[in-house]
């Protein structure tokens, strides 16, 4: 009888309730004290030491050179610190300088006014990273800054290889042999931690680098439109390696860090040959050992071999950094400390820490492991240097492009599926 | 469970009608009615205010948000401007990794069913007797189902490991062929899901039924041991039948935490590997946050909704009316 | 006869379950006692030597005790909250006529279907704008009012089932009806209070993906979410690991065993009404 009446009472309630609770809500934010005192919200993904410490230095220093600056940092686990950013980025109160790696994503966040443009606030800083600036530029403005930027590179088991009687590849056809030879002397060529999805799409990117040529990349990542060939033909050179199954047991379940099953832990361990993955992976090696050692000596890097019949560069390197951003509502000081961690003392004390491999020139010497002298070397001699696609292209086309590229190596998709896929995200 | 007893309230509420009507207590009666009426309706403002209030604004508010949000192609940052109508809707029908998600979300309520039912009903039976020790040993069955689902997928990840400890306790009882890659080959990984929330969930739906059990007059089983029916007899036609409303509950409250399955998933394989264990939520969080894709996951959430409420009211419609009849025609307790 | 044999089935088949039932969770606690190598060499074994550095190291860090204190504030928090609330909501629910009644008892239940996962962008951004973010407030506030359904669906039979000629009784006294919740539904629905309390903080404690993304400040994280980080933190630390969720979930284990009858009693409660 009633039931209409009923709801009209329900929903006048119900309005009430919520524009009560809601005017009370209303009220919140706007925590900028105005008694001279700044602070400065910092997130980064440095959430283990070496490099959670030496931020922790860091801020402390810049702290005591300028009183009055408090910075609250928050170090994030790098996988909850990606799914937390966008949502804080978008609510009243977003961190004032945090983890930023460019791209596509970095262009969305610039698209929608959230980013402080740097260019007139950092012009020096900005110069000393020279061309590793360009992932983190919209339309000539710099938005962000890298203090670290690797390459990918196969870390491999010099004793292994001993034992096998072969030599680091320079072409993918070597890679091939190499791949036969390793496995003829009874050892496991490669890990690959296909369950974290990118490791294995690292394949794809780096054979989309040697196949496509530099314009063909570039204006992929401008328009998303991936019609050209030499996309399938990536896919195919993939492919052929899947194929020759070199891969670690259950790879397709492996995660790339976590624990000595990881594919880093495999390598370390002295389980496999060779691992393909970026520049942190000695630091990583080591933390996966029970002497927290990692191979040593035995460790050495080669580039990803060649496609003599590509049309990309073959010299050109794939690479990924880790740079800063200032939001568009973080006060001056944010530029001022941003510019004070790009400066060569706290980039070499950076390097120092072997927890990556600083951007600024001239700081390279800072390097200790030999590794990564051999990959910083790597990086300066590259023609370019292209971002890591699932980067380069955002979230949603890189996404799509790394769930199909894992298909791939399951078997359960082929070198056109993969075109299919990234072009269908990005329409 | 909800509507059964939404019903209920219908009859009670004429039984209170009925009291009123027979005349109330003096004070509450006579020329002050209406003034008592505004008291009343105060009263119940002033009772029910804190608990819709809290309900609205963090229960109704963010789920209608998320309604909104589903008819936007909206990466989270940028004002929402872009109205696709129902696109993602389409899209993630039409996905069939969202389509596989589903499949598993139903292989998991079906499962669930069809083996912690008799596993759960035949350990309750064997344990509904005088034996010493019970107290402990019920308690001792609930531990996995008080333990947080994220410490426990963390334990059985690393019991999981290759060479790890199942690995090596298969092997030193001769069971090493039995080996797999637990979760690692999207063959197998939905069967060790399986093997991990029957452990985590089985204890639940033991002691629950032995609950039941124990509300089970004894004098029935001893009339039928008179009447020279055996055991399995008179489990048969008596307990069976009375257990009846525990073990619809229980199938209720079974199917919808398997509907919504995501810690446990989420940390042990994140879905995967190659999307072989992905089940409806791990889908929202990676294909629409990690994403960037606020609309295109909030359509997934109203899907996931739209999934378990229909379950939900299908099995009261056609299981749980049973007992609304049931209760209404004499109530047992 | 048949009686002997059933009953050591019956006992073999408890032992059995009981053995599986705790396999993983004695596997836990027992490998905390050994080291990471330990574990590598022969994962099936019993500590050799007994180590104890894994569980000093947990109970000596001081984020392990942050933690604890995070979570139990967090529980005790969402349990007053639901509580109050609830029995408030539940009593209106059940002793008063008023139009609309059972559409508002409905609409409580329909919470029960509403998994978090559905609500948790908007509830992030909500959590950000109030500045809960990083306080207990934050988890608590919104794991209440995803407790009240159940609250409201336990204790609202409970409170009907009080005779109405008790509340007569009273109104004869000259106790108005509030008087009557205050000072007679509510000693005698203590059980049932316990037992909605109990839930509450059961869920509270156990649960990962609220505060996973609601917290940002590692110094306020609750024990589920230190476990999963640590986890990934100290890979390679698997003792260390071991230990970490030994120590993370025995206290509470113990609690809620304790607790054991009134999560039963509850649940069952809201299943016979």
């Amino acid at each position: 009888m009633a039931r209409t009446a009923r709801k009209r009472a329900l929903g006048a309630v119900a309005a009430v309730a919520c524009a009560a609770l809601l005017a009370a809500c209303g009220g919140g934010g706007g925590d900028d004290s105005a008694d001279g005192e700044t602070t400065l919200t910092w997130w980064h993904n440095g959430n283990n030491d070496p490099l959670k410490g030496y931020w922790e230095g860091v801020a402390a220093d810049y702290e005591a050179e300028n009183p009055g600056v408090n910075i609250e940092i928050s170090a994030l686990q790098n996988e909850d610190l990606r799914s937390r950013l966008t949502a804080a980025l978008q609510s009243n109160d977003p961190p004032d300088l945090f983890q930023q790696w460019g791209g596509g994503e970095m262009a969305q966040q610039v698209e929608s006014g959230l980013l402080m443009d740097l260019t007139e606030e950092l012009p020096e800083e900005i110069e000393s990273v020279g061309g590793s600036a360009a992932g983190w530029q919209v339309d000539g403005a710099t938005y962000g800054l890298p203090w670290s930027l690797g390459v990918v590179g196969f870390w491999y088991n010099k004793a292994l290889f001993a034992e096998a009687g072969v030599e680091p590849p320079a072409t993918t056809e070597e890679l091939l042999s190499v791949i036969d030879d390793l496995e003829a002397a009874g050892l496991t060529p490669a890990a690959v931690g296909a369950g974290d999805k990118w490791p294995a799409a690292h394949y794809w990117y780096y054979a989309a680098v040697r196949e496509c040529s530099e314009e063909t990349l570039t204006q992929a990542g401008v328009d998303l439109d991936f019609s050209d060939p030499c996309f399938e033909r990536a896919g195919e050179l993939v492919e052929s390696i899947v194929s020759a199954q070199p891969f670690n047991r259950g790879f397709l379940g492996t995660s790339a860090q976590q624990g000595a099953t990881s594919s880093a832990g495999l390598l370390a361990n002295g389980k496999v040959a060779m691992e393909l993955m970026g520049h942190w992976n000695p630091g990583v090696m080591s933390g996966l050992t029970e002497d927290g050692e990692g191979l040593g000596e035995d460790l050495g890097w080669f580039p990803f071999p060649t496609a003599p019949d590509g049309e990309g560069d073959q010299a050109a390197a794939l690479s990924g950094g880790d740079g800063f951003s200032c939001s568009v509502t973080a006060p001056p000081e944010c530029a001022d400390f941003l510019a004070y961690v790009m400066s060569p003392e706290v980039q070499r004390g950076f390097g120092a820490t072997g927890a990556g491999i600083p951007t600024v020139q001239g700081t390279e010497d800072s390097l200790e492991d030999p590794n990564l002298v051999t990959v910083a070397e790597y990086r300066d001699q590259a023609p370019y240097v292209q971002l890591y696609l699932d980067t380069a292209y955002g979230p949603n086309v890189g996404g799509a492009l790394n769930d199909a590229v894992s298909l791939l190596f399951a078997g359960e998709s082929t070198p056109a599926d993969i075109v299919a896929a990234i072009s269908s995200a990005s329409s | 469970m909800t509507l059964l007893q939404h019903d209920r309230g219908e009859t009670s509420a004429d039984r209170a009608r009925a009291r009123s009507a027979q005349g109330r207590p003096p004070s509450r009666r006579g020329s002050s009615a209406s003034a008592d009426d505004w008291r009343r309706r105060g009263e119940v403002l002033l009772l029910v205010t804190p608990a819709l209030l809290l309900f609205c604004c963090f229960v109704l508010l963010p789920v209608a948000q998320a309604a909104y949000y589903s008819v936007w192609s909206w990466n989270g940052l940028t004002p929402l401007e872009d109205f696709v109508g129902l696109d993602n809707y389409r899209e993630a029908l039409g996905d069939p990794v969202f389509r596989g998600a589903i499949a598993h979300n139903f292989w998991i309520v079906g499962l669930s069913l069809l083996v912690q039912l008799p596993l759960g009903l035949g350990v309750a039976l064997l344990l509904n007797r005088p034996m010493r020790g019970r107290a402990l040993l019920r308690m001792l069955i609930f531990v996995p189902y008080v333990l947080a689902e994220a410490m426990a997928a963390v334990i059985w990840l690393l019991m999981l490991q290759p060479d790890g400890f199942m690995d090596a306790a298969l092997e030193s009882v001769g069971l090493g062929r039995a080996v797999q890659l637990w979760l690692g080959d999207p063959g197998v990984v939905m069967v060790t899901m399986m093997v991990v929330l029957t452990w985590k969930y089985v204890g639940f739906a033991i002691i629950l039924f032995l609950a039941g059990l124990q509300g089970i007059p004894p004098e029935l089983h001893e009339a039928a041991s008179l009447d020279g029916a055996s055991w399995w007899q008179a489990q048969r036609a008596i307990t069976l039948p009375l257990l009846g409303p525990t073990i619809r509950i229980w199938a209720f409250l079974s199917m919808i935490g398997s509907l919504q399955l995501f810690d446990l998933v989420w940390i042990m394989t994140g879905g995967g590997p190659a999307n072989a264990s992905s089940t409806m939520a791990t889908y929202l969080i990676s294909q629409g946050f990690e994403r960037f894709r606020y609309g295109y996951g909030s359509a997934v959430a109203v899907v996931l909704f739209a999934i378990s409420l229909v379950v939900a009211l299908l099995y009261q419609r056609f299981v749980l009316r049973r007992d609304v009849a049931d209760r209404l025609g004499g109530r047992r307790r | 006869m048949t009686g002997r044999v059933s009953r050591t089935f019956a006992v073999g088949v408890a032992l059995a379950v009981v053995a599986v039932t705790l396999a993983p969770v004695a596997y836990a606690v027992v490998s905390g006692f050994r080291t990471t190598g330990q574990l590598a060499a022969d994962p099936v074994a019993l500590p050799d030597p007994w180590v104890l550095t894994n569980y000093t190291s947990v109970l000596t860090s001081s984020s392990f005790w942050r933690m604890t204190l995070n979570s139990t504030l967090i529980g005790v928090v969402t349990t007053a909250l639901v509580v109050v609330t609830g029995v408030m909501a539940a009593y209106a629910l059940s002793r008063y006529e008023f139009r609309g009644r059972e559409v508002l008892y409905t609409l409580f239940t329909l919470g029960l279907l509403f998994p978090l996962t559905v609500a948790i962008l908007p509830l992030f951004l909500l959590l950000r704008d109030l500045d809960l973010t990083s306080s207990p407030l934050g988890v608590a506030l919104p794991q209440a009012a995803f407790a009240l359904p159940m609250t409201i669906v336990i204790l609202r039979p409970f409170l009907r089932a009080l005779p109405d000629e008790l509340e007569d009784a009273a109104a004869v006294d000259g106790c108005s009806r509030l008087g009557f919740f205050w000072r007679i539904a509510l000693p005698l629905s203590m059980p049932a209070l316990v037992t909605v309390g109990v839930l509450a903080f059961v869920a509270s404690w156990n649960a990962y993906m609220l505060p996973l993304l609601v917290l940002d400040q590692e110094s306020a994280y609750t024990l589920p979410l230190g476990v999963a980080t640590f986890s990934t933190q100290y890979t390679q630390d698997t003792a260390a690991v071991l230990a970490f969720t030994s120590m993370a979930m025995l206290p509470a284990l113990l609690f809620f065993l304790l607790a054991e009858r009134r999560i039963v009693g509850g649940l069952t409660g809201a299943v016979k009404g």
